[in-house]
């Protein structure tokens, strides 16, 4: 095959290619503007209806919501108390707001300013969330951090100072994973790395695939330490004094979360200070494997909490703990119900299971564990209360978004849907569509194709139908080639409205009646595709001597 | 011999752009880098950095001291890519040039070649040296306190190619003949589309996969039709 005729298979897929990816973003900005629209108009229609006010409730009823509303806090003891703040006062600190303090008999014990309850609660290790403890920082902010811009990538820049001077600056190198340390004068000191502090680069140990970072100042320093996670490791590492210590070690799994709970030594006046004289600084560590871990930094002990297994059976299980200095409790929330199905397997499945949660009254659970050294859990106190379902009418509202899509989807192409199956549901998606790929633009495809694509429906594929019978009608005339005829054809059916365009941008000619045969042809192929006559040459004259066709 | 004519006719051409280019970028981003230019800057005492507080890890992440030239990177990279497509693709329509530039005894392979090396050493001078130049200058340690890193070179070598991939887009709006719905605009609406995938990437391979597989499907096309239409 010449170079040249390499070419222009090359440019004609490239051309198909080019027309089809423009006329597929424009479908589906159209796509989502109809989506978006439905939404907004039909937002009123789609809000469940407000229940009754308080003034209309039956005592009973009023007891029941007022336990519903309660936060349910242990003490260290195991008693377990209701506190319910009976109104929110607009613009108050929530710590001088009025509660009620009910025990699990529902007798009031105490009504007064939260922040001066007489009764002592255990606090949790909680993840990290913005409002307590400030922006987070993750695989995904990483990834924006070096996310080409017009303002070029970022780095991670740890200043390290005393006497209000910065001294060293350590900048994180994502492509090696470690850290490089610079004198304030430019000067390189050395690296740090999972193994510690090394003057030489070949000597420097990367840390690992990064997760998670939080900093914080010690008591006795302007430095920031950083808590840093990687993929299966937990670090911490001190700059000043430049130290890295392991903190824990997940050999076979990744670890999914992290949450801490006095952990960090800070001044009693930020609002994160956690009672170092009560409490033991902890790690709380979730790996994939659903396994729990509890690390303890003063005593250095590690401990793997041994779960039942049915508990995994049910809805709404949220586990939290914390350690004093006397024992290590762990605190679980959960539902009475059988968990629900996978809302990306199948959305109607999943709306009939919701619909059916909401309609039934629900059995609600809190339950206070104590830890043993060796990971066992032993119950020492537990409360429920039941929500009754909402009426049907409350429930059985449209999802008008479901319903948007279902419309608009009938004109993407049927070709998404053998994408999705081609790569395979469960690994490519799962991956693809993990929490700390939000932002990515292979997130958006993804999560854009499983939205879009027809998901098998008839009208799609007759719509697809008609498409490839008008691109028959309208080719047969027009056709050079059998392959390329049948290729369009195909074409058109595997990207349908796209498709269709694509055909007609890069295969439309004028029409004309061959003179031999009297039947229409299209001016593309020089012989007639019918009778095979050549298309009719112009009369002899005189401007033939200069533009010869022999 | 008549490569190198058509080149020095076709650079010639490019010469105004290329100065214009180069003045803008090196004047506006050298300016904005000359601002950053002492030691220390950035590296201030950081009021927040209390013992015992928490510390925001946002103030803890830094633009390099190249952020603004690389905005006047960018913008000037990508004007220069639209500006030399028009010139070497849409300008002889209007004046009717085509036909002059055509008939000479040198092949159309040739013609194009002229013109896509005048654009390439246009960009590698104008941009390129400027962007070397700007770099060496931000590596001084007497006059900022960090180095800067491998990836801001290249990141700003991306910008230039990014250049080119618009300047293609450009050519084949030009050149190509379609009508229907305005796919004679599709040349550029790509290159528009490399360039928001190219910067909603994070890592430089899949950057420079999307710039190449987007270079050679525009570049395919531009040749292909250079080659066969009529003028």
């Amino acid at each position: 095959m010449r170079l040249k005729d390499g070419l222009k298979y090359i440019a004609t897929l490239a051309k198909v290619f080019t027309t089809v990816l423009i006329l597929l973003i424009a479908l589906l900005i159209i796509q989502s503007i109809i989506i978006e629209a439905v939404l907004t108009f039909s937002y009123k229609k789609t809000s469940p209806t407000i229940t009754k006010s308080e003034a209309e409730l039956t005592p009973e009823e009023q007891r029941l919501s007022r336990i519903i509303r309660s936060e349910k806090e242990f003490s260290p003891d195991g008693t377990i108390d209701l506190i319910y703040q009976p109104k929110r006062t607009p613009a108050r600190e929530k710590e001088s707001e009025i509660v009620q303090v009910y025990d699990a008999n529902d007798n009031l014990l105490w009504e007064g300013p939260r922040n001066k309850k007489p009764y002592e609660y255990l606090s949790w290790a909680e993840q990290f969330n913005t409002s307590r403890y400030g922006v987070v920082f993750t695989q995904r902010e990483m990834k924006q951090l070096q996310m080409i811009t017009p303002v070029f990538s970022r780095n991670i820049e740890i200043p390290v100072g005393s006497d209000n001077k910065v001294k060293q600056v350590w900048r994180y190198y994502t492509a090696g994973e470690f850290f490089v340390g610079y004198d304030i004068d430019g000067s390189k000191i050395g690296y740090i790395g999972s193994s510690g502090f090394t003057d030489s680069k070949t000597n420097v140990k990367p840390f690992g695939d990064f997760r998670f970072f939080t900093a914080w100042c010690q008591q006795d320093s302007s430095s920031p330490t950083l808590l840093w996670q990687t993929k299966r490791h937990i670090y911490q590492i001190d700059f000043e004094n430049r130290q890295v210590e392991p903190i824990f070690e997940s050999p076979d799994t990744d670890i999914e979360r992290i949450f801490l709970h006095g952990w960090r030594d800070l001044a009693l006046s930020t609002k994160e200070y956690i009672d170092r004289e009560k409490y033991q600084p902890l790690l709380y560590c979730e790996t994939k494997d659903n396994k729990h871990h509890l690390i303890m930094h003063e005593s250095k002990q590690q401990l793997t909490i041994n779960m039942p297994e049915d508990w995994k059976n049910w809805v709404g299980n949220y586990y939290k703990f914390t350690a004093t200095k006397q024992a290590v409790f762990m605190y679980r929330r959960w539902i009475e119900t059988s968990h629900a199905p996978d809302y990306s397997k199948s959305p109607e499945i999943y709306q009939k299971w919701w619909q059916s949660f909401r309609s039934q009254p629900q059995k609600y659970w809190v339950e206070l564990y104590k830890v043993d050294n060796h990971g066992n859990l032993e119950l020492l106190n537990r409360y429920n209360w039941t929500v009754s379902g909402r009426p049907e009418s409350e429930t059985e509202f449209r999802d008008y978004r479901a319903v948007a899509l279902r419309i608009v989807n009938k004109l993407s192409p049927p070709f998404y849907d053998f994408l999705v199956h081609l790569l395979g549901r469960e690994k490519f998606w799962a991956r693809a569509l993990e929490y700390q790929n939000r932002g990515d633009f292979s997130y958006s495809l993804a999560r854009m194709l499983l939205d879009i694509r027809p998901q098998g429906s008839i009208f799609n594929r007759l719509l697809s139908a008609v498409m490839m019978v008008f691109a028959f009608w309208h080719g047969w005339p027009r056709r050079t080639s059998w392959p390329k005829f049948l290729f369009w054809l195909a074409f058109v059916g595997i990207f349908n409205l796209a498709g269709l365009l694509t055909y007609l941008a890069l295969n439309h000619t004028a029409l004309i009646k061959c003179p031999a045969c009297g039947k229409r042809r299209g001016l593309t192929q020089v012989n007639c595709i019918r009778c095979g006559e050549g298309l009719p040459a112009p009369e002899r004259g005189k401007l033939d001597l200069i533009f010869n066709r022999a | 011999m008549r490569f190198s004519a058509l080149l020095r006719k076709e650079f010639r051409e490019c010469i105004p752009w290329l100065l214009l280019a180069a003045v803008v970028f090196f004047g506006f981003g050298g300016y904005c880098l000359r601002a950053f230019a002492f030691p220390r800057y950035g590296y201030l005492y950081n009021p927040y950095f209390q013992p015992g507080s928490l510390v925001e890890p946002y103030r803890l992440t830094n633009y390099s001291a190249l952020q603004l030239p690389g905005i006047w990177l960018s913008l000037t990279s990508i004007g220069l890519g639209l500006i030399l497509g028009v010139r070497h693709f849409w300008i002889p329509y209007f004046t009717g040039t085509w036909p002059f530039l055509l008939h000479r005894s040198v092949n159309r392979k040739t013609v194009l070649a002229a013109k896509l090396t005048a654009a390439a050493i246009t960009f590698v001078i104008s941009l390129g040296f400027t962007w070397i130049v700007l770099y060496w200058y931000a590596n001084r340690p007497e006059l900022f306190t960090l180095p800067q890193t491998a990836r801001i070179f290249i990141e700003g070598w991306i910008f230039i190619l990014l250049g080119l991939v618009v300047y293609l887009g450009t050519a084949l709006s030009g050149l190509s003949t379609a009508k229907w719905y305005t796919t004679k605009a599709f040349g550029i609406a790509f290159a528009s589309i490399i360039i928001f995938m190219t910067f909603s990437q994070w890592q430089l391979f899949w950057t420079f996969a999307v710039i190449v597989i987007g270079i050679v499907i525009l570049l395919s096309q531009v040749i292909d039709t250079f080659l066969n239409r009529e003028f």
